[in-house]
């Protein structure tokens, strides 16, 4: 079960590597600069959303650090979309509270230093995407000579600098999904929220998204990402979590979240006869032909299997440790509750 | 904050222009001002009536063909309200917006300006067109065609705000049916009034009263009648007849002007406190 204050310190150390430590009463509105600070960059403490009878949210408590990329998982309905809504200031919560750069939700000068790319990501369909880039420049309150070349990088990152002059009506949805990206991106944020970045890109697309997210992190920005695709989370978040039914079912980096559930490929040449007896006490286990496999075996106990069965006179071929992935985890979890 | 506003104001312009709905608008404007304008011709110069009658028939034609106009002009401020936030949300155009540094009642009171300047442009065009070009063809100009605009046009903006205030809340359907509906309620309630008065039925009378109090376009459309009545017509019309749906003895009293003012800001501030609340 998820525990605020664990929550709160895995998020500041796991804050990009960088240091915490910066002078008392730094506050993140202050200052402009991607250095993080002494606030987390995403703080909830039993954030909670009701619609009429479902329960979206359940009392959620989770903290992000300054830098940090943070994947959001979690099945249709889970509650991720309305995480972002709440944090955003777009839906009220039912209960509870959040902090977003140092301070609260919705804040209005906060809200220049974050950007968002919604699930439904949609623009006016009769402005270009220049346009629409401008527009929230504009919105931005963006220094004005700055514009043109905001503008233009934007397009650049996401790919759609040679559609610039057309109108976004004419988009298909993964160049309005481009756009939606750029336009996030706009301005240098600090913290961006991506709902579901990827849903409507080609895998080059996938891979470009990839690529910015990784710059991203260079550059200290903190990065909330909401997604299905777990091999996405597997390669880019420095720590996930778990959502079923509005409640985090399992939370950490992906070695906390995986390592404990390591699994042992074993090839024997030899077998003496009761060699599996002690077998039982490393984990659950299954023999297909010369291959065993041992599930849920603790990483540092692994020499020890191999010690017990040489000293029963068997002969060890191969002995492969198998991280289970994400996926397998993530179906495990969802079955376990 | 004007800043701000203003971007708001400036793109909800450029919507309509872009989506060429100011074009559609004036094309069907240009057809009926012509049908009126072939119809004035007739009446002046087609021999049928006596120049005493034309004196009075050219004012009420105009009376009724501005009333078909006003009708138009608030259809069409209903129509370009009604989507104004509500398609917006639904479609998610809005989700990046208002996560801006941006108030929620800057984003109302935007809009709210820019339609207000794309309805007082065509209430402008409308009066402009079918004033001019009756003058044109008959030589009738009604005694103060300024205040008569001006009065068109409160009485669009007053539905203008009725329907961004139910865009906040309702479907973009909903709430221009709503809105609509609630325009031809306050008009039927005037003419309800007018046949209490007619007739000495205090209960109707009443009826005509509260639905000016509480929807006061039927009240501005009386404001913009006066001011299309000559003085021939006022005298013309018997003594004991004070009001139709087509008639007027005087233009609204202050206090009636000072009301219609409060009533704007109530609105105004109801839509913004509304969407303030939404959930988008
Ligand atoms: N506006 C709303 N009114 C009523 N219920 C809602 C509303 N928005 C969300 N919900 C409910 O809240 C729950 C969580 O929805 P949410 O959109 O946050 O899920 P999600 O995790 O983003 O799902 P997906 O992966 O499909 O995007 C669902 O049960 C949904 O039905
Ligand atoms: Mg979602």
């Amino acid at each position: 079960m998820w525990q605020a204050s664990s929550a709160e310190s895995d998020g500041l150390v796991a804050a990009g590597g960088v240091p915490q430590a910066t002078a008392p009463g730094e506050g993140a509105a202050t200052t402009g600069s991607p250095r993080p600070s002494v606030s987390p960059a995403i703080h909830t403490l039993g954030l909670h959303k009701r619609y009429r009878r479902t329960v979206a949210v359940k009392s959620l408590s989770v903290s992000v650090g300054r830098g940090e990329i943070f994947g959001f998982l979690g099945p249709n309905g889970a509650g991720k979309t309305t995480v972002i809504k709440m944090l955003l200031g777009l839906v009220k919560p039912t209960a509870g509270e959040a902090m977003v750069l140092g301070a609260p939700v919705g804040d209005r000068r906060t809200r220049r230093r974050i950007g968002y790319l919604p699930e439904m990501f949609r623009f006016q369909p009769w402005l270009t995407a220049a346009e629409v880039l401008r527009l929230h420049c504009r919105l931005l309150e963006l220094p004005r000579p700055s514009w043109e070349q905001s503008i233009s990088e934007s397009l650049e990152t996401v790919g759609l600098a040679e559609r610039a002059g057309d109108r976004v009506a004419g988009f298909s949805k993964g160049m309005q999904q481009r756009l939606g990206l750029g336009v996030a991106l706009l301005g240098g944020p600090a913290l961006v929220f991506l709902d579901e970045p990827t849903s409507a890109l080609d895998p080059v697309g996938r891979h470009h998204v990839r690529q910015i997210t990784r710059d991203l992190r260079e550059r200290g920005v903190t990065v909330f990402l909401n997604t299905h695709l777990l091999a996405e989370a597997e390669q880019l978040c420095d720590r996930v979590a778990v959502l079923d039914k509005g409640a985090v079912v399992a939370s950490g980096s992906l070695s906390e979240l995986l390592g404990r559930h390591s699994r042992v490929r074993l090839k024997l040449s030899a077998a003496p006869a009761g060699w599996t007896t002690g077998l039982s006490a490393f984990g659950a286990w299954r023999t297909e032909g010369e291959w065993t496999t041992v599930e849920g075996v603790d990483p540092d106990a692994i020499a020890d299997l191999v010690n017990l069965i040489v000293a029963g006179g068997g002969r060890v071929e191969a002995v492969i440790p198998e991280h289970q992935n994400l996926e397998e985890r993530f179906l495990e979890l969802l079955q376990e509750k | 904050m004007i800043y701000r506003i203003r971007t708001i104001a400036a793109l909800t312009i450029r919507e309509a222009a872009r989506r060429r709905l100011l074009a559609a608008l004036v094309g069907i404007t240009v057809a009926m001002v012509g049908l009126s304008a072939w119809g004035f011709d007739r009446l002046a110069h087609g021999g049928a009536l006596t120049s005493g009658e034309s004196t009075l028939a050219l004012p009420q034609s105009l009376i009724l063909f501005m009333f078909m106009f006003s009708f138009v002009v608030a259809l069409s401020a209903s129509a370009i309200a009604s989507p104004s936030v509500a398609s917006e949300i639904e479609s998610g155009v809005l989700m990046t917006v208002v996560t801006r540094p941006i108030r929620r009642g800057e984003v109302i009171i935007g809009k709210w300006l820019g339609l207000a300047a794309l309805l007082a442009g065509y209430a402008a065009a409308v009066s402009v067109l079918e004033m001019g070009v009756v003058d044109w063809v008959s030589g009738y100009l009604p005694p103060n065609p300024v205040l008569t605009t001006v009065y068109l046009f409160a009485e669009g903006l007053l539905l203008l705000t009725l329907a961004l205030l139910l865009s906040t809340r309702m479907s973009t359907l909903a709430a221009g049916v709503v809105g609509i509906a609630l325009f031809g309620a306050a008009w039927l309630a005037g003419v309800v009034g007018f046949l209490g008065t007619t007739f000495g039925i205090g209960a109707l009378r009443t009826i005509g009263r509260i639905s000016r109090v509480v929807l006061p376009t039927d009240g501005l459309w009386h404001g913009a009648i006066y001011y299309l009545e000559p003085p021939s017509l006022l005298r013309a019309h018997s003594l004991g007849q004070n009001e139709n749906p087509f008639f007027t003895r005087s233009p609204p009293s202050w206090v009636y002007l000072a009301w219609v003012g409060v009533w704007f800001v109530a609105v105004l501030g109801a839509a913004i406190l509304s969407f303030d609340r939404r959930e988008i």
